[in-house]
């Protein structure tokens, strides 16, 4: 299949065949859990679940803070024993009873339905960033979408996850794929797979040769791309099966482009067609000091110690757990760490395996990798400018369009940190923009409250009209004496309208702002939607204030 | 907390890994040269990585940085080794140490060690030497026995004046620079200038020096982009001024085989440190090295002048680093955003 190429890329180590040789296995029920609060991009769930509470599997523990946020739901069956500000944990009774919701035919619902069913499943994206997925199925109220692209290319070595899904549940990925397309409006569904699992291929050229004759709503491609790492980086994917280019700073959506993670697409399909929360995923267990490496689905929140116990797991070969990948992922500090909805990969390594790190050498500017970069940005001027803390030139050399992908550092020659280094970086340059949004901040708050006022003010209007309404209407003598201005509908309908397109904006450059940055809190602009909200609110209330009002001047 | 850098996977071939190889790579073209012109190539060689390292230790004492770490990446090593394969056979000890001082010490060390040298080091060295003593740098005594007579005394320094004179032969570079206006090509050949053999035995060498240059090119450990532009862009002019007028210009072949065209192109003008980053900057880099070559070559005062080009096209190099940036996936354009760069 013809593809286009994107710049740069490594070939590293593959190791994949260490776990995606045996079939995928469930793990044994955790007789406790601990599930974080912030699993998601954006603000943390609010418990709504007390110390003492019998929950079931499916029940809905933390729900979501404004809109950038997700549900929590309850992995196991059993009580609430703990709630901190960060986690709720969960003591099992090992009876895992399920609640789940009323399955739903994603042809016939509502969209509305289906989007209301994929917020309240706590759906995220499941391959790293943790998006909510109801607000990257209505992008396209802002964007045109024309293609909906199964992100099944799994570049980074060890990670078998996405493979195994699609071996196991092609069927359901693909459905989970039209559901999605379905939603957000695109016409085609490119899957993309790196040619190193042919029996994920074989799964899927099977199902599209019976999908062919069933005329599907989206038609579906497949494309066999060449492994190399980071094919599966949301840009360079796009580029290789599309040949079209994410602006920088912009979103696949702006070319009218959704990524998916075939993890994703399941549990998308699950939520809606089976009613299942989203309180398992599948994750690799692998690595040497593992003695049956392999894919297991697990439920959110089992602790990695418990979970590497339950597989077995070599003590004194261990010498580390990566999470993630060994080129994006990074070490655990503590085995007590819950694995969430993004935890895609466990790797329990050896010393020989992950080897530390040798000593940092000077850099000779052998260019290395420059030639490797896949943004094709110049790492060794930006590893200059992050040691002298240039932030101007850092942002001049364009370090927010790094990926992270860690080819650079992968490639050089004198072990130089570089991805570490592009990170504090980053990190420093948003601390520094936080600083100076500090003030906007105020400002927002200020506005906020002004409209909170306000808005409890026409409240309390409205409701004292309505009060009048009805007196006046039971004692039908009193005419004329309505002092009240009544004011002008058709401009109070004006404002109203002006309010809700006025929240409409705010959802969007909040969607879009969370998307563009997923590790940053976007608070500011939470309190400028909830200040359109109370726009909104009080709007409403002065208009049926005023209707309220004119019904009763004509009433007699 | 323990963070351990990403990736943490396997390891690319570290800077001694690259160094040590290219100093193995050399071995070829240093093996046919010490076949042409007798053991005085491997004395050259031995001495100035001698002078390197100590030269090397002693800055690093005197800069209170650690030695072994630094004398292990074998930076000095290489560059003592590539600054002895370019000097005459049988050099005397004092003008190889004259040469590897400016070379580690005042190209290298003074500007903050390795990754900091605007220029390359040998080049500086060899510049110097050239410019400095001149009857020494063009003693390339005709292709002889491996064992020269006067090879002790040589590297000594104990040589008298005439006794060098006796020993001065031309490179076919020489030879041909100074054959004068008047006298055709056709005839200067045909005059039989060198003695037997020379042509064929710096042939022999540039091939040697290839065969080296492959080896680290198919090892991953050099990239092409250098060498290619460098001769691509050499034998394109050169072959401009040969077709304008065949009787006082060298024949593309001419250049490619004789002088320090093929050891230039693959060992020198690939040191990394003093070479632009980029990829196009690399090619811009390398067709400038060999525009001035042959510039030089032909219209210039100097037979050879691989060292200046170098040296030259290593002051262009900040200039290329900027005109060279790669245009970032998603960018309209490839300058950096100075919107951004303003506080």
């Amino acid at each position: 299949m013809s593809a286009y190429e994107f710049p740069g890329g490594i070939y590293p180590p593959e190791r994949k065949e260490r776990s995606n040789q045996a079939p995928l296995r469930t793990a044994p029920l955790p007789k406790v859990v601990m599930l974080p609060l912030s699993q998601h991009t954006g603000k943390a769930a609010l418990p709504c679940v007390n110390v003492g509470d019998a929950v079931k599997t499916g029940t809905l523990v933390a729900r979501r803070d404004g809109m950038v946020s997700a549900n929590v739901h309850a992995s196991i069956s059993g009580t609430v024993i703990e709630i901190t500000d960060s986690v709720i944990i969960i003591q099992g009774d090992g009876e895992d009873r399920w609640a789940t919701l009323p399955p739903l035919d994603w042809r016939t619902a509502e969209r509305d339905t289906l989007l209301q069913r994929l917020d309240d499943s706590g759906l995220i994206g499941l391959g790293g960033a943790g998006f909510p997925t109801y607000i990257k199925a209505q992008v396209n109220e802002h964007h045109a979408i024309d293609t909906l692209v199964v992100n099944a290319a799994e570049c980074e070595p060890y990670i078998t996850a996405d493979d195994l899904t699609l071996r196991h549940y092609a069927a359901d990925v693909l459905e989970g794929a039209q559901l999605l397309a379905r939603l957000c409006g695109a016409t085609h569904i490119i899957v993309g797979v790196e040619d190193n699992k042919p029996e994920a291929i074989q799964a899927l050229q099977a199902l599209l040769t019976v999908i062919a004759d069933s005329e599907p709503l989206a038609s579906v491609t497949l494309k066999i791309i060449e492994t190399r790492y980071p094919s599966g980086g949301e840009r360079q994917l796009i580029k290789k099966l599309l040949n079209r280019e994410v602006p920088s700073g912009g979103l696949p959506a702006d070319i009218g482009v959704l990524c998916h993670n075939p993890g994703t697409l399941l549990a998308a399909l699950q939520a809606v067609r089976d009613g299942l929360p989203l309180v398992a995923r599948v994750v690799t267990l692998t690595g040497d000091a593992i003695t049956q490496p392999g894919n297991y689905w697990v439920r959110v929140g089992t602790s990695v110690d418990a979970l590497l116990a339950q597989v077995g797991v070599d003590d004194e070969q261990l010498h580390q757990v990566v999470v993630g990948g060994p080129m994006m992922g990074t070490p655990l500090t503590s085995l007590e760490a819950p694995v969430t909805k993004t935890t895609n990969c466990l790797i329990a390594a050896t010393k020989e395996e992950l080897p530390p790190a040798p000593a940092e050498a000077p850099c000779i500017r052998c260019g290395a990798c420059e030639s490797v970069c896949p943004a094709q940005l110049l790492p060794q001027q930006l590893h200059w400018y992050a040691r002298a803390e240039n932030d101007a030139a850092l942002e001049a050399h364009h370090l927010f369009d790094c990926i992270e992908c860690g080819a650079c550092s992968y490639v050089c020659p004198s072990a130089i940190p570089l991805v570490q280094d592009y990170r504090s970086s980053k990190q420093r340059i948003r601390h520094k923009r936080i600083e100076t949004a500090k003030a906007e901040h105020a400002k927002h708050r200020f506005e906020f409250r002004q409209a909170r006022l306000v808005r409890e003010e026409a409240e309390k209007k409205a409701r004292r009209q309505a009060r009048l309404a009805q007196q006046q209407s039971a004692s039908s003598d009193a005419t004329g004496t309505q002092t009240a201005p009544v004011a002008d509908l058709r401009s109070l309908r004006i404002a109203q309208t002006a309010a809700k397109a006025a929240v409409r904006k705010a959802e969007k450059v909040l969607a879009r702002a969370a998307a563009q940055d997923p590790q940053q809190r976007h608070d500011d602009l939470e309190t400028q939607l909830a200040t359109a909200q109370e726009n909104l609110k009080a709007a409403e209330a002065r208009l049926a204030d005023a209707r309220a009002a004119s019904e009763q001047k004509e009433a007699p | 907390m323990s963070m351990m850098h990403a990736p943490q996977l396997g390891k690319a071939p570290s800077t001694a890994h690259v160094m040590r190889w290219v100093i193995a790579a050399t071995l070829p073209g240093l093996a046919v040269m010490t076949l042409y012109f007798g053991l005085g190539i491997l004395s050259n060689v031995l001495i100035a990585a001698l002078w390197a390292v100590a030269a090397e230790a002693l800055v690093l004492r005197l800069r209170h940085r650690p030695i072994w770490p630094t004398l292990n990446d074998s930076s000095a090593l290489l560059t003592g080794v590539l600054l002895g394969a370019s000097l005459p056979p049988a050099s005397p000890w004092w003008l190889i140490g004259v040469g590897v001082i400016a070379a580690v010490v005042v190209a290298k060390q003074l500007y903050g060690g390795l990754g900091h040298n605007p220029f390359n080091p040998a080049m500086v060295g060899y510049a110097l030497l050239l410019v400095s003593f001149p009857t020494h740098m063009t003693l390339w005594a005709p292709p002889q026995s491996l064992w020269p007579d006067s090879l002790w005394p040589q590297i000594m320094g104990t040589l008298t004046t005439s006794a060098l004179d006796g020993l001065s032969g031309a490179t076919p570079l020489d030879a041909f620079k100074h054959k004068g206006d008047a006298v055709l090509a056709s005839e200067f050949w045909a005059s039989s200038p060198l003695p037997d053999g020379t042509l064929n035995a710096w042939r022999n060498i540039a091939l040697a020096w290839l065969a080296g240059g492959v080896v680290l090119i198919a090892k991953r450990l050099i990239s092409w982009h250098i060498p290619v532009a460098m001769l691509g862009s050499m034998m394109l002019l050169s072959a401009l001024f040969y077709a304008n007028d065949t009787s006082h210009f060298g024949s593309p072949l001419f250049h490619l085989v004789t002088g320090a065209t093929l050891f230039g192109a693959f060992f020198i003008a690939t040191d990394p440190v003093s070479a632009a980053t980029s990829r196009q900057g690399k090619l811009l880099y390398g067709a400038g090295i060999g525009v001035l070559v042959i510039l030089i070559r032909n219209l210039g005062g100097y037979p050879d002048a691989v060292a200046f080009a170098v040296l030259l096209m290593n002051l262009c190099v900040p200039l290329l680093d900027i005109v060279s940036v790669p245009r970032p996936v998603g960018q309209a354009t490839a300058r950096p955003d100075e919107r951004k760069s303003a506080p």
